[in-house]
């Protein structure tokens, strides 16, 4: 299906991703420079599955001590309570301020996973060459790439907390080591989906492929 | 495609890129994951390799305990966090699971020991207020190397004397436990010099054991020979010599607190070892008295009243103590139907010190024998007035009804003579029941008699007669004397002056005689002056009395 679709690669042009010119591709499997400002040219994300893959799996790695470590350490009165993020969504809980933990619980450990299990399967199914539902699953890489900064949500508010609330023996709140991975774990998932290339979806259905 | 294909020639003329020689190999994205898990690893390997023991340690509550907060310290370091509390099965216990750090497995022990540390307000101390705000932590003392161990028995109370205190424990055995408590104090000479660490009832429930730590350079202090006594509070005791007043200082008012100290009258021992025993005195007084290991057991039978006799009052030989009293009972004898007494007395025969071949055995029978024999009773007497308290004596009565030890019985039964107060109650009652038998009423009666009879006979008109008839004769007798006066007045007059010229002439011879008839004559004269002398007496007589010349001398006068 598609047919009507010409795309530049098929068309055997190549873009370049700094200014933009259009050129001819050229002779595949050599290094090809933007005759007008220099940059790299590539038909594609050069290398993209695997920089995603390499990237989503460092994410997942970074997730565990980002979610057993403790995001914040606080010392009221001399006595220091460490907490991760479970054990906040919990305290939530327990307080009854069910939104609040709703809010933490989607943004610091739902959507991340969630995340990496769609850049997954994204990467799967490109792997894969299925060609099952191209456009759905354009529509589930478009929402990565939106939602995937507001999980640093937690991250700042670990930050302002930190800084606002010094107020000496009475309270004091510090990072803990879960808020670094967890910080890692936001970023590194933005980079990969930042380098994936959405288009080799869409290149199942050309019959040439890279 | 073939359409593809044909529109490319539409874009003819496009900028033709440069070529490079591509560089192949592994794209350096691959770095990220692998310093992932290199970061994931060593977050692994440090979880892992500085994951110290798990125990667990049960306490009767959890009271201020937190899962996943309350702390383990010891010296106010952070040791391990409770990781879990749950109930024991049979709801009896707590079981707080905790995991402590890795340098912690080195010196945990089945010797370690676990307490819960909370703010705790005693007479004594004040400890633990840091935990008002911070919450309670468990505290953890490491005790001495033993076999490791997991499972612990939480202390109720916190440990007063910690492991690395430099000093020493002693035990001391004691009948009850009075008025101590875990953490009072130990004082020689007043100074506070150890603690009380704890205290243990014997299974058989006859006796406690306290253990005591004395610091370091004072337990030196403590010797072989050392007494402790309970210093708690204040002891007051009534006995026979008195009312005393003990105490050692104002602290163990409230609290209590244990004391000890080496007797003067003896010569300071080895020093003592750790968990020495030691016995515990009741007080400071009874640890001067000597204790004695030989002790001999006596019976005695008292009829009368024993009240005042106490337990533990002294049994006195001549004034010394030589034992004391330990039980007193009433006894019936049904067949007699009376009571008596039985006293049962412990001596110590070592007070008494004995110069020459001590007997023994049979030999020491003899001697008691032969000592009962010579008199040896038993008596009660009195120590003190005011409180009434009786003692036991052993002194000699030779007087007493010779009688003999029966050595028959359980206890060997010395005779006894009845106390000195019951010997004067019964010469009294003596004497009053004599009395008694004195026909008073009778008397009574014949005195009223006489005494009517009496005054019946003054009141008589015979009397009265004969006295005014007395009175008469009296005045007659006077008119009589009164004349006779006269008449003989003179002619006595010259008749003493002729008496006079007389002895005038008798002394002119006497003196004409002085040399040869003198000695009679002296004796003749001696003899006249007598005369003379009557013969004044009797006119001075006379004179005053001059119806004597009609009635005679009488002996009194009436009236």
């Amino acid at each position: 299906m598609n047919h009507e679709f010409t795309t530049a690669k098929a068309a055997g042009l190549i873009s370049c991703h700094s200014c933009h010119l259009l050129c001819e591709s050229g002779k595949r499997f050599v290094e090809r420079v933007c005759p007008r400002c220099g940059a790299q040219l590539h038909d594609r994300k050069p290398n993209s599955i695997a920089r995603t893959w390499a990237l989503v799996l460092a994410a997942f790695i970074f997730y565990i001590p980002a979610n057993v470590l403790p995001i914040t350490t606080v010392i009221s009165l001399g006595k220091a309570q460490s907490d991760t993020i479970m054990s906040g969504v919990i305290y939530f809980i327990h307080t009854g301020m069910w939104p609040i933990a709703l809010v933490i619980f989607l943004a610091s450990v739902f959507i991340p996973l969630l995340k990496l299990l769609i850049l997954m399967f994204l990467l799967v199914s490109v792997q894969r060459k299925s060609s099952w539902r191209p456009q759905e699953r354009t529509r589930l890489y478009r929402i990565t790439e939106i939602i995937g900064r507001w999980s640093m949500v937690d991250i700042f508010v670990v930050t302002i907390l930190v800084a606002l609330v010094h107020l000496g023996g009475l309270a004091t709140i510090h990072a803990g080591p879960g808020a670094l991975f967890f910080g890692a774990v936001v970023v590194i998932t933005i980079f990969a989906a930042m380098t994936f290339d959405p288009r080799l979806i869409w290149d199942t259905e050309e019959a040439t492929y890279e | 495609m073939s359409n593809a294909k044909k529109d490319k020639p539409e874009l003819k003329g496009l900028p033709e890129p440069e070529f490079r020689k591509r560089k192949r190999g592994i794209s350096i994205v691959w770095l990220v994951p692998l310093l992932a898990l290199a970061i994931g690893g060593w977050l692994v390997y440090k979880a892992v390799s500085e994951k110290g023991p798990t125990v667990t340690i049960t306490f009767k509550s959890a009271d201020g305990l937190e899962a996943g907060k309350t702390k383990i310290k010891y010296k106010d370091v952070e040791l391990g966090e409770v990781d879990s509390i749950v109930l024991s099965k049979d709801l009896s216990q707590v079981i707080v699971k905790a995991e402590l750090v890795k340098e912690a497995e080195s010196f945990i022990s089945h010797n370690t020991r676990f307490w819960v540390v909370r703010a705790r307000v005693a007479a004594g101390s004040v400890s633990g207020l840091g935990t008002l705000f911070s919450g309670a932590y468990i505290g953890l003392d490491p005790g001495k190397a033993g076999k490791p161990a997991t499972h612990f028995q939480g202390l109720e109370t916190p440990p007063v004397v910690t492991t690395d205190l430099p000093g020493r424990h002693f035990e001391l055995r004691a009948s009850s436990l009075g008025s101590l408590n875990i953490g009072d104090p130990v004082y020689f000479r007043r100074i506070e010099v150890g603690q009380m660490v704890s205290y243990k009832l014997d299974e058989d429930g006859q006796a406690v054991t306290i253990k005591v730590f004395v610091h370091d350079p004072h337990h030196q202090l403590v010797r072989k020979n050392t007494r402790f006594w309970n210093a708690s509070g204040l002891d007051v005791s009534i006995g026979a010599d008195g009312i005393r007043v003990d105490t050692e200082s104002f602290a163990t008012l409230m609290i209590g607190g244990i004391a000890f100290d080496t007797p003067a009258n003896l010569e300071p021992g080895e020093p003592a070892e750790e968990n020495d025993v030691f016995n515990l005195y009741k007080n400071r007084e009874s640890i001067s008295e000597k204790t004695y290991a030989r002790k001999n057991r006596w019976l005695l039978h008292f009829d009368g009243d024993v009240r005042g006799l106490k337990e533990g009052a002294p049994v006195e030989l001549q004034g010394i103590q030589i034992g004391q009293v330990l039980d007193v009972s009433l006894e019936f004898d049904a067949n007699k139907a009376a009571f008596s007494i039985p006293v049962l007395i412990e001596t110590e025969p070592d007070r008494i010190k004995a110069t020459g071949k001590v007997p023994e055995g049979a030999e020491k029978q003899k001697v008691m024998d032969y000592l009962v024999t010579k008199g040896m009773r038993a008596q009660l007497k009195t120590g003190s007035l005011i409180t009434g308290q009786l003692l036991v004596t052993l002194d000699m009565h030779p007087e007493a009804p010779p009688a003999k030890i029966n050595w028959e019985g359980r206890y060997p039964e010395v005779p006894t003579v009845p106390t000195a107060m019951d010997e004067i109650t019964t010469s009294l009652t003596q004497m009053l029941n004599k009395l008694e038998k004195l026909p008073i009423e009778q008397i009574g009666s014949d005195l009223r008699d006489t005494v009517a009879g009496a005054k019946r006979l003054i009141n008589s008109a015979e009397l009265q007669d004969s006295i005014a008839a007395l009175n008469e004769t009296l005045n007659q007798a006077q008119t009589f004397v009164a004349s006779l006066n006269k008449a003989i007045a003179p002619e006595l007059k010259t008749a003493v002056s002729n008496l006079n010229s007389a002895l005038i002439q008798a002394e002119k011879l006497a003196k004409s005689l002085n040399s040869n008839v003198s000695p009679q004559a002296d004796r003749t004269l001696k003899e006249l002056q007598a005369a003379a002398r009557s013969i004044k007496v009797w006119a001075a007589y006379l004179e005053r009395n001059p119806e004597a010349l009609i009635r005679g001398k009488s002996k009194s006068k009436r009236r």
